[in-house]
């Protein structure tokens, strides 16, 4: 894609005069362009509406100890070409930092900017601004992710939390933070007339349990951060261990032996096995149908006693290193595996045929939760949900890494967008994943699994993408010295989370659990970091109306 | 004081399931201890929607600060013999997040938080391991309502002394 190595790519080549340096990052991947704070908004505009290209992620960061500053970096992806263009943005102030505000332009921006107010105070100017990632009780003035901040450093708790804000609503439902359809503890406030949900109020990041600085702190190196970023979330973990290994091995130019690429992407296909059906299961729970659930979990059993075989674990793996994997796959083990396969295979299509052709089931999921193609787009979603509203997106075919560019598989798309072709898109990916891990125990090449003969240079970038079960999985990182300067985590849900807006309006409540489940929603990755309000639009016209009551969920 | 578990309890056991800023492993391997291939339910294990409802708090995670007011809430509408079954190494002692800024760390923090709020936790038993394994869990409840006594001894070891 770089074939001219002193030119900018031509998608960018409008940004020329607006920028004042750029640069190759990250092997020639991506490119990182020096801009200035009063260009910023113009470029991130230029970007995303001008060049079309997908936003990620932004990460603010401490270079005081560097040169003095603060920086910013907006993280930007452009599919086709399968090109990251990182925007650098310095901070000289070191007292009050800020910056301009680019969500006027990049509405997905909204979260990433409140998390670096709030993690560092670097205000984002222009916008409206609150707390969204630390719990209320924490003070004003502490920014955990300074590098002036110890990791370990706890203020003393308030007495009493804030009392929680009135809404523009009269009556909500509150959904959470511990709720039967919940697993994990989130709060959502449904706002409803009559049956019908009018409105939906988010306020996550109970998990939040500062991962990001703790990679930063001396209790961690290279190689100990990737146990660390299995544990951000307990369902996709290897998901988010690939993606750090992976940029620590572009940023630091690591060899990484073939087969253990190939160990690795297999392992990230069984780890999608189970962790659809898990879904799949848990949907049919939501719905009522219990004997689903139970049926879906029982086929689910056979992915965890194969991850176990291969591993030693039946979650957190605990197999990647940098530089490679730590265990083999030895010929004698792809019998089994293969038996598996099959029995996962066929026990799958039984379920889900099962679960699909219930009527009342069916009825549910048909026409339930509907995310048109264009709001989709315009939110940046990921996975299986940008899949079901007719957007071709997968990271293993649009920006390939790992052993994926030589399998050949399908990516399932529904045009329909609603809670059905989610489900189908997920069933579908079973029978696919199914199918790499045949062709990858197929093609794997002998040799090395682990190359620990490596040495990283501080100060390089790199920028992974991994698509999770739940979709795109990106990773920013900058390496510091023994242990990453900055580590930056931008899991699926954070992207989906906006969706459930356009989806839950206009719905009946009954259907609301499923729909918040569609996306399946994994707060853990999430909140690794991070309270949201996504109420934007008016609708104060409700306040008044004396129809509005509170439903029970059950 | 300190209520005994009643012998009742032991033929059904319900319980609550609490996360309090878990990662998702230890919370998976629950479900799947109540799916058909563990099966918990054939010993009368059900999982209920409401904490008044329960016996037995399945706790997981390292107790967030976000969560810690909720929590407490929660564990305070139990009834009693309130019984608590800390999974995983995270609700055990905090796990690979222990000295993070934004946790509590362990149960045996909360505990102490819990006592000074007024709220007696009758008793409890760790199952440690990262995620506990579903035959640990099913393991921790039947010693935790005393069908099953405790393999391990209690035993003390203090830095720099004895082997090693």
């Amino acid at each position: 894609m770089n074939q001219h190595k002193d030119l900018l790519p031509q998608r960018l080549r409008p940004l020329e005069s607006l920028i004042q340096e750029w640069r190759w990052i990250d092997k020639g991947r991506a490119v990182m362009l020096d801009v200035k704070r009063d260009k910023l908004v113009e470029v991130a505009r230029i970007l995303y509406k001008e060049i079309g290209a997908f936003f990620k992620t932004c990460a603010g960061v401490d270079e005081r100890p560097l040169w003095g500053g603060f920086a910013v970096y907006h993280i930007f992806g452009i599919d086709e070409e399968g090109l990251d263009v990182v925007i650098y943005v310095k901070i000289p102030e070191k007292d009050h930092p800020w910056v301009p505000s680019i969500v006027r332009e990049v509405p997905a921006a909204d979260w990433c900017e409140l998390e670096f107010r709030d993690m560092l105070g670097i205000d984002p100017r222009g916008r409206l601004t609150q707390r969204l990632v630390l719990p209320d009780d924490w003070p004003e003035d502490v920014k955990p992710l300074r590098k002036d901040v110890p990791y370990g450093y706890r203020p003393p708790r308030a007495e009493e939390s804030r009392p929680v804000e009135a809404g523009m609503y009269p009556s909500g439902v509150p959904v959470g933070p511990y709720h039967p359809a919940l697993h994990e503890p989130e709060y959502f406030e449904l706002y409803v007339e009559g049956e019908e949900v009018v409105d939906v109020r988010y306020r996550g990041f109970h998990v939040h349990r500062g991962i990001e600085k703790l990679a930063e702190s001396p209790r961690f190196d290279y190689n100990k951060v990737t146990f660390l970023a299995e544990r951000i979330c307990g369902i996709c973990g290897f998901v988010h261990s690939c993606a750090y290994v992976m940029a620590v091995e572009r940023a630091g130019k690591v060899e990484v032996p073939e087969r253990a690429e190939y160990i690795r992407a297999l392992l990230l296909e069984v780890e999608r096995l189970h962790s659809h059906l898990l879904w799949l299961g848990v949907a049919a729970h939501l719905l009522g149908y219990d004997a689903g659930f139970m049926h879906a979990w029982r086929v689910r059993e056979k992915t965890m006693i194969l991850a176990e075989y291969l591993t030693g674990s039946r979650k957190t793996y605990g197999m990647n290193l940098v530089g490679g994997v730590r265990k083999d796959i030895t010929p004698e083990k792809v019998p089994k595996i293969l038996r598996v396969l099959e029995e996962v295979a066929e026990g799958t299509k039984k379920v889900a045929d099962m679960i699909v052709s219930v009527p009342q089931v069916r009825k549910r999921l048909e026409g339930t939760g509907v995310l048109r193609r264009g709001d989709a787009a315009a939110l940046s979603v990921v996975g299986p949900v940008a899949r079901a509203s007719g957007l071709n997106r997968d990271i293993r075919k649009d920006y390939p890494y790992l052993a994926y560019k030589d399998v050949s598989f399908m990516v399932p798309v529904y045009s329909e967008g609603d809670n059905l072709s989610r489900t189908l898109v997920r069933v579908e990916e079973v029978f696919e994943s199914v199918e790499i891990i045949k062709q990858l125990l197929d093609r794997m090449p002998p040799g090395d699994i682990l190359n620990e003969e490596w040495d990283i240079e501080p100060g390089k970038y790199a920028v992974t993408s991994v698509e999770a079960p739940r979709g795109e999985d990106t990773h920013f990182l900058i390496t510091g010295v023994g242990r990453p300067y900055r580590w930056r985590v931008r899991a699926p849900t954070y992207a989906n989370i906006p969706a459930l807006r356009p989806m839950l309006r206009g719905q009946e409540l009954a259907d609301a659990p499923i729909t918040i489940a569609s996306i399946d929603p994994c707060f853990s990755c999430t909140d690794r970091m991070l309270v949201i309000d996504v109420r934007t639009g008016k609708r104060s016209v409700l306040v008044t109306r004396p129809k509005v009551r509170v439903v029970s969920l059950g | 004081m300190r209520v005994r578990p009643p012998k009742a309890l032991r033929k059904s056991i319900w319980v609550f399931h609490l996360n309090t800023g878990s990662c998702n492993a230890c919370d998976i391997e629950i479900l799947d201890v109540l799916t058909p291939f563990m099966d918990a339910e054939r010993f009368g294990v059900k999982l209920v929607a409401s904490p008044r409802h329960a016996d037995v708090a399945l706790l997981t995670g390292p107790i967030t600060r976000e969560t810690l007011p909720k929590v407490v809430n929660a564990l305070k509408a139990m009834p009693r013999p309130r019984l608590v079954l800390a999974i995983g190494a995270c609700a055990v002692g905090g796990g690979i997040w222990h000295d993070s800024y934004s946790v509590i760390g362990g149960f045996p923090r909360l505990k102490k938080i819990l006592e000074e709020n007024g709220v007696i936790i009758d008793r409890v038993v760790y199952v440690p391991g990262c995620p506990a394994r579903p035959e640990a869990i099913i393991y921790g409840l039947a010693v935790l309502i005393g069908l099953l006594k405790k393999k391990v001894k209690k035993e003390v070891k203090e830095a720099g002394k004895g082997e090693g």
